[in-house]
Parts: C-alpha cells; structure tokens; sequence
C-alpha cells in the first residue's frame, strides 16, 4: 500500500515537549502549525511513492484477486507511534503485505457483493484473529468461522485466530452490506485491540463509490470523504505488553485519546506525514462551502469507535446528519427516511456512524457584505495561529508585527473535537487527543 | 415541522420560494406540505442576504467573563480539595464564569470581577425571521481572572451547535480571534434553527469548560405567538402544534471534579484523565438545592443591588452565584416542556418517578427524518452525553386530591452523580416537579423560564 509513504521528505519531526505545564499546549499548538504550514505549503515536494491523496480517506484496495473478488494480506506487527505529549508508545498492529508497522491497520475498501478475503499472517508471539462485525458467514479456511475455547471450555478468540509466530489463516466472506466496518482482532481483545489489532473496513454500495448507500439521499462529494476513527491507550498497558509482563485488565485507565492513530496536532497533517512513519491518517476535513451550482452535496465522515466508553464527538458549525449506523442506513421498511441531524455525534463502543455533512456560507459575509459590527483592533485581540486577520472568507489582513498566521489563502479552520473534554489531553499535555479541523477553501478561483 | 436548514444530503429545496413569501405565507407553508418535504427557513449564502436592522448603540445581552466561588454542600468533605481553604464563607468552590452585565454602568461592570456565577446566565433569542431581519448580538468583556492574573487567559462565547457560523463569531480561539483582560468583542447571531443549545467559553476549553464558563441558550421558533393545537408556544416549527407547551423549563447539566477547581485556585494543575464527576449539578446546583428559589433569570431584564451584585435567592445567602432554580412547578394536565443540555464530561440518565417523557427534539433539531418522517419517541429516561441537547415534553399527571401539589423527582439515573458522594440519599442532578391541581390558583403562568409562577 502506498499510504504510508512520506509526503515531505525534508519535513523536520516535530519537537517533542514532555512538561505537563500549560506551555506544553502552546508548544504543540506551534509544532501542529508548523506541520500544517509544511504540508499545506509544500504540495510539490511529494515524494515518489505519495499517497492519492494528501486529505481525506485513503483506502487500500485488494492486492490480488479480481474486481469482485478483492485478496488482502494483513500481517500483524509490532512498531511504536508518536503521541503529543513526547511519549511513544509499544503498538501491534495489521499492516498491509510486507509493508512496516503501522497504526491503525491499512482502511480496506471493497464494493457491495465482492466476496473479499483477508489472509492473515501472525507474526506476534500469540495467536491472532481477526473478527469482522457486521459481515454474515464468514469463512476461516472454508469453513465457517467458530469461537476457539480452551481447555476449561471458556471462549478465548470470537473466531478461529492464527496460531503464534507464524501462523496463517484465511477469513472470507461476501461484503452483503455497503457501510462502514471495523475489522478488529477477537482474540483477547482486552490486550490486543486495545494494543492496536484494528482498522476499517468501507463496504461501497452497487449505488457507486460516491454514495454512502443505496439510497439517492446517501450521495456525497468526490474527494470529500473523511475517517473519523477513535480510540484510546493505557500506557501502562503497553509498557506491560512489550516487557512481557502481566497487565491486570482491571486496572485499565486510558490516558491518552486519538483521532485516526494520531493525537492533536498530529492529527491534521497530511496523509503519510513523513514525520510520522507509523501513524499514515490524517483527520483534516477539507471542503468547500455549499454552492447550489458548483458544489451542491455534502462531505461524507465516517466515525468509528474503537474504545471502551462512548465517546461525544463534536463538530462546530456544521451538524452531521447521521444516515446510517454499523453499516444499516437509517430508514424504516417502507424505505422511509429516519436519519438525524446531530451536533454531539455520540457514538458508542465497537459502532460505526455514516455522517453526511456540509458548510454553508449562511450569511455570505465579505468586504462588501461586512458584519454589522466593529470589528475590533487586532492589537486588542489574542489572534488564533489559523485565522486570516479577517472575517471573510478568502480574505486575509495584515496581522500585527510578530504575530505567526498559518492562514494561507483566508481559509477557514473550524474545530471538531471530543466533547469529554478530559479526553482532549494527553496524560497533561491539554488540547491535543482527539482534535482535527475542518478547512473550508474559498470558493475558486482562488489562491490556496 | 420543519428543520430550517436544508437537510444534508438532500438538495437544496425550494429555497427561493420560500424566501419570496411572506412571514404569515412562509408559517403556512411551514405547517403545510411544504414542511413535509424540507422546505427551508432561511435565503442561505446563495442569495442576497437582507440588511439586517442591526440594532443601534447598546448590544441585546452583554456578558463578562471572570472568576469566583459557589456553594457546594462542604460534606462529605474531599480532603484536601473540598471546601477549598480559599473559599470566603460559606462559599466552598472555585470557578471561572460569565455574569451579566446587560444594563449596567461602567462602574458596576467592573465591580463584577470575580463575581462569576454557576451555570451561566440563561439566554434566548427569536429566531431569525427573513422578514424582520434583526440581528441578534452579545457583546463579550474580559473582566479578568483576581485569584489567578498570573493566567492572563482570553475568553470567548462559543454557541455550542450553531450552524455555518463563520470562525469570526464561533469562539474557538485558534481560528479567529478571542478577548483578552480589558477588551471586548461583540458576536453577532442569526438563528434559523430553533432549538436547545449550549454556550461555554472555548478558550482553554478543558479547563475554561470544566470551571464553569458553561450554560444554556435557546432559539425561540417563529410560530411562536400563534395559536395552533391550543397552543402559542412551541419547541419547533411543527405546524401542528404537536411541540407546544404551557411551561418551560432549562435544565442545564455540568459537573465539578473537586481537585481540578482547587487546583486551578492554588496554582496547581490536575490530572485530566483523572478526571472524575464529584458534584453533578443542574442549573448549577445541588439537590436540594435546586429546588430553592430563583435569582435573577430574565436576562433582558436583570435585577441587581446598586453595585450591580447579585441579589441571592430568598433564605439561601449561600446561593447567591448560583441564581437557576430547577424546580418544575405546573397543573395537572399542563404540557411541560424540559430543555437539557450537558457540558459536563459524563452523560448523564435523567428520569422521572413515572413521568414518561417524548422526545421532540435533539441537537436542535426536530425528530423528523429528511421526507418528514416523525421520528419522536417517549421514554422514560434521557441518555444525554456531553454536548448534546434534548427537548423533551410531558404532560403533568392527573393530581391525587386535596390543595398541596403532589411531589415527582426528576433525577440522574446513573446514581453516582445523584448524591453528591454521600451516604444519605439524593443529591447532585436531582430536582422536583411538583404537580398542582388542574384549577389551582397556587401558580399563575410564567413570567420567563425556569419560572415558578408564584
């Protein structure tokens, strides 16, 4: 797969602060400007092997088979990411082929009907499964996939897993169900998709890979469609895990909380960020604001949540509208349309949320179009490090001598972040953990 | 009942037809067909936007930021952290919070640093009408921080769940501007969807939310003043009158972890994923505590000594921060209508003992699908999860006999955060409605939200 290739070969890794002071916040703040700055600005210093696409969801597509019959091989690794704190932390993770360690597993996209197949390959010294929620009958080496139990009779794998240090195994099944999935280990999961044995799975509908499902309602942007996968580390779990000791699952306490892989500020940097060799998924929502003529359907966010609590996702300013849940579109018998408007997208243990959303420019403000107060000085003012100097969209101001704008083309940045907000920390580092962005680009022409 | 933003995936409706009627035409239209198939309220970008009669000299609310200290029952204590050493009796807790300062001298503005209160002011406002176009606006001052001026930290107003609000006017520090100490920035709103919302400060935001800076807004629907189903005030555009209401009340939830306020006043830091709900309050208070009287509510009209101090609520000196009452009072056979919201950290299970409770309305939007498929449901318990809000209504049963009301409780399920940590029965989110008989002269109507009627 190509997601994991560096994007800016020359990018400097970010520096790591590992305080537990309120500098810290501003400190990374910094560093995830620097890092937008260094992947918005630079586009032209892709490395070869660049993935599709520098926002948005990267989907890793059969490496063998045919067009409806897709073959993945994952291969479980171990490897270590990044976090905003300064910490790493010990991972295992499904990469895909021979390719390196990476966190979470590669996003395997399929279309409706295909009949897929996953050939696992367990490096990992205990045997691995891997369990695909919400897919029917499926096979583990032809035959259909049975809990594995040990001696006592007592359940250890939802599935039959890959035996350690080596073990193969091929689960196959045929993707009835366009949506969105997790593909997550059922083998002692306490430990191993807590230590990172997952990833998602996008089943596209007969509709085209432009809808969310097969209903006319579900259509979204080309290019605009996002992974909004959540999830949680205990380090001490970790630590426990890669010395080999015993962790005592009741003493689980999540620590740190991430969006795709990656803690705020890492999080909106690009796809394959080359400073995060692990971590390839970025969470940046790049749009344009809704235009009748030119750009009339919404993006597209798929949420996944992988940890063990709910987790109340907020995006500002623009409210999802959720159609769809564990890959079942939100509609009665009747083909009725049951979907909802959400600000606080709440979604639960093990779910998946399809959430359609857009941004209109409601008020059209511009130099010609001001808003109707004053605006006041910007020396009176604590300047935010994405805002323009101005109000308007696709407008930017002088700033004040010293001030660091990462404002490019008076684009907009709104926020979207956990609503626990204890979740947006990092064992004390505030204000990073689950926290990406929309940017809203000028309508073209303009000059980003 | 129309959800005034254009459904998502939908297109873009027919949007110049409805921005061409008038008010009367567009109300009819709403209640009509029209609503069923996601007729919109609102012009959008794409046309030219009227002038809005922007609203000469003083803003309609004006609000400032600061610190302070609220009461919060000293037992059990929570050594070290609970009552804080620091707190001026009989005071107990830290907090960062908004006042407001709507009508006051410059003098009286500035007396109100570090006179913060819990939960924030309630507010709302008339959703915007494309034929009286009228802009709505809150000017924001920075009273600073007394305890703490080593923080020197900025505030802002973010209106949780506004849609396509421009970063100008969203409060998030990073991608517009915020307020420091001394300044003050005025935000500007035009609502086209009403509904239940939340407000909180979103500079620092695990820290400036947790502390207090958090409250309730709501955005009044445009069918409101019109009779329909009996009815002349309403949750949401239905149409049918099937989101009106004889009373309303806002239950605003939040939640104070004792350490990280002490923390914030000794200059300390917490541990956030420590974190953890000691206190789970609603409207700022504590069972029974929140059934004690209201202070000052009606935001357009504030009342306050000649300082510009709050006045506490009769017989609870000790309240004088924390001015919503949560007490629901109504006659048997009313319509009640309950607005929550939470900025705590913890989703919280409010129910009743045995009022069922139809969900009409969530995040600000009305329980229909994009074709107009009535979605509402009736429950008896509210799963509300940080950042969401619910519109809930119920009709108060039928009175047992004699004068006196007959007593409910509405209370957070998940008990932990209904005790306050104590041994002895009921606490934190936890408040009383109390059912007159259907005739009773004992409460009148009410004057504003929250509202007792007495």
């Amino acid at each position: 797969m190509s997601s994991s290739a560096p994007t800016h070969s020359d990018a400097a890794a970010p520096v790591r602060t590992p305080g537990r002071s309120r500098p810290t916040a501003l400190v990374l703040l910094v560093v995830a400007v620097l890092a937008l700055t260094t992947a918005l600005t630079r586009p032209g210093e892709a490395a070869a092997a660049a993935p599709p696409n520098s926002v948005g969801l990267v989907c890793t597509d059969g490496v063998a088979g045919d067009a409806t019959h897709p073959i993945f091989n994952l291969t479980t690794k171990t490897g270590y990411i990044s976090l905003p704190d300064g910490n790493t932390a010990f991972m295992w993770g499904y990469s895909s082929g021979s390719d390196g360690f990476q966190h979470p597993g590669p996003v395997l996209c399929v279309n409706q009907g295909d009949t897929v197949t996953v050939i696992l390959h367990n490096t990992l010294p205990v045997p691995a499964s891997i369990d695909f929620p919400g897919q029917r009958d499926v096979l583990a080496d032809g035959l259909p996939v049975r809990a594995a139990r040990n001696g006592g009779g007592r359940i250890t794998s939802l599935v039959d897993p890959a035996a350690a240090d080596g073990g193969t195994i091929t689960y196959s099944f045929v993707a009835e169900r366009p949506g969105t999935f997790l593909y997550e280990s059922g083998t002692d999961p306490e430990t191993q998709v807590r230590m990172g044995l997952f990833g998602a799975l996008v089943v596209r509908p007969a509709a085209g890979a432009t809808h969310a499902y097969n209903r006319d309602d579900s259509e979204f942007t080309a290019g605009e469609e996002f992974m909004v996968l959540l999830s949680e580390i205990d380090p001490y779990q970790h630590r426990a895990v890669e010395l080999g000791k015993n962790f005592n699952v009741n003493n689980y306490k999540a620590r740190y909380w991430l969006i795709n892989g990656r803690g705020f500020p890492d999080s909106i940097a690009d796809n394959g960020a080359s400073w995060l060799p692990t971590q390839p998924y970025g969470a940046l929502a790049q749009i344009h604001s809704y235009d009748a003529g030119g750009h009339p359907l919404p993006g597209m966010a798929r949420y996944l949540n992988v940890g063990s609590e709910d987790y109340p996702f907020h995006p500002h300013g623009n409210n999802g509208t959720v159609i769809g849940r564990d890959g079942h579109p939100l509609e009665n018998d009747a083909g009725d349309d049951l979907s909802f408007e959400k600000f606080a997208i709440n979604i639960g243990p093990g779910q998946t949320w399809d959430v359609l959303f857009k941004w209109y420019d409601a008020e059209d403000y511009s130099p010609d179009n001001p808003v109707p107060v004053e605006i006041p000085s910007l020396a009176n003012s604590v300047i935010g490090t994405f805002y323009s100097g101005s109000p308007y969209l696709g407008t930017r101001e002088t700033l004040p001598p010293g001030t660091a704008s990462l404002n490019q083309c008076g684009e907009y940045y709104i926020i979207s972040h956990n609503h626990a907000l204890y979740q947006i920390t990092s064992w004390g580092a505030t204000m990073t953990g689950p926290i990406t962005y929309m940017r809203i680009d000028p309508p073209e022409p303009n000059d980003c | 009942m129309t959800s005034s933003t254009p459904g998502a995936g939908g297109g873009p409706g027919p949007i110049a037809a409805a921005a061409a009627v008038d008010r009367r035409r567009f109300l009819k239209l709403a209640g009509g067909a029209a609503m069923a198939t996601g007729a919109v309220a609102w012009a959008g970008g794409w046309l030219n936007p009227e002038p809005a009669r922007s609203a000469p000299g003083d803003p309609d609310l004006y609000w400032g930021g600061t610190d302070g200290w609220i009461y919060l029952p000293p037992t059990p204590a929570i050594a070290p952290f609970h009552p804080d050493s620091l707190a001026p009796a009989p005071l107990t807790t830290y907090i960062f919070g908004f006042r407001n300062l709507t009508g006051m001298t410059a003098q009286q503005r500035n007396n109100q640093k570090y006179k913060a209160q819990h939960s924030a002011p309630l507010f709302w406002v008339p959703q915007f009408d494309p034929d009286n176009p009228r802009d709505f606006t809150v000017t924001l001052t920075n009273l600073g921080l007394q305890l703490r001026p080593d923080l020197f930290d900025a505030h802002t107003l973010h209106w949780h769940g506004f849609r396509n609000v421009i970063p100008f006017f969203d409060g998030e520090p990073s991608g517009s501007i915020s307020v420091p100490a001394g300044r003050e920035f005025t935000y500007v709103y035009r609502p086209r969807d009403p509904g239940t919302y939340m407000y909180h400060c979103h500079v620092e935001d695990v820290e400036h939310v947790h502390m207090g800076m958090t409250g309730l807004v709501f955005v009044r629907p445009l069918q409101d003043g019109q009779n329909i189903g009996g009815f002349t005030r309403f949750l949401y555009n239905d149409g049918d009158g099937s989101t009106g209401f004889d009373r309303e009340y806002a239950m605003f939830l939040s939640e104070v972890w004792a350490e990280a306020h002490w923390a914030d006043a000794h200059i300390q830091l917490p541990e956030w994923s420590d974190y953890r709900a000691d206190f789970a309050l609603l409207n700022g208070r504590v069972y029974p505590d929140t059934i004690a009287p209201n202070g000052s509510i009606d935001p357009f009209n504030p009342v306050t000594d000649a300082n510009g101090d709050l006045i506490a609520p009769d017989g609870h000196p000790e309240l004088k921060f924390q001015p919503n009452s949560s007490l629901v009072t109504c006659k048997a056979g009313e319509r009640v209508a309950l607005r929550f919201s939470n900025l705590g950290f913890r989703e919280s299970a409010m129910t009743t003992t045995g009022i069922p409770l139809t969900v009409v309305g969530r995040d600000a939007t009305p329980m229909r699908g994009r074709d107009g498929t009535d979605t509402s449901y009736v429950t008896e318990t509210i799963n509300i999860g940080p950042g969401e809000s619910y519109d809930v209504l119920f009709t108060a049963p039928d009175h047992s006999g004699g004068t006196g009301p007959d007593t409910y409780l509405l209370y957070n399920r998940s008990y932990a955060r209904s005790t306050n940590l104590a041994p002895d029965g009921y606490g934190g989110q936890t408040t009383e409605i109390h059912v007159y008989p259907a005739g009773s002269t004992a409460i009148g109507a009410q004057a504003y939200p929250n509202d007792w009627g007495m």
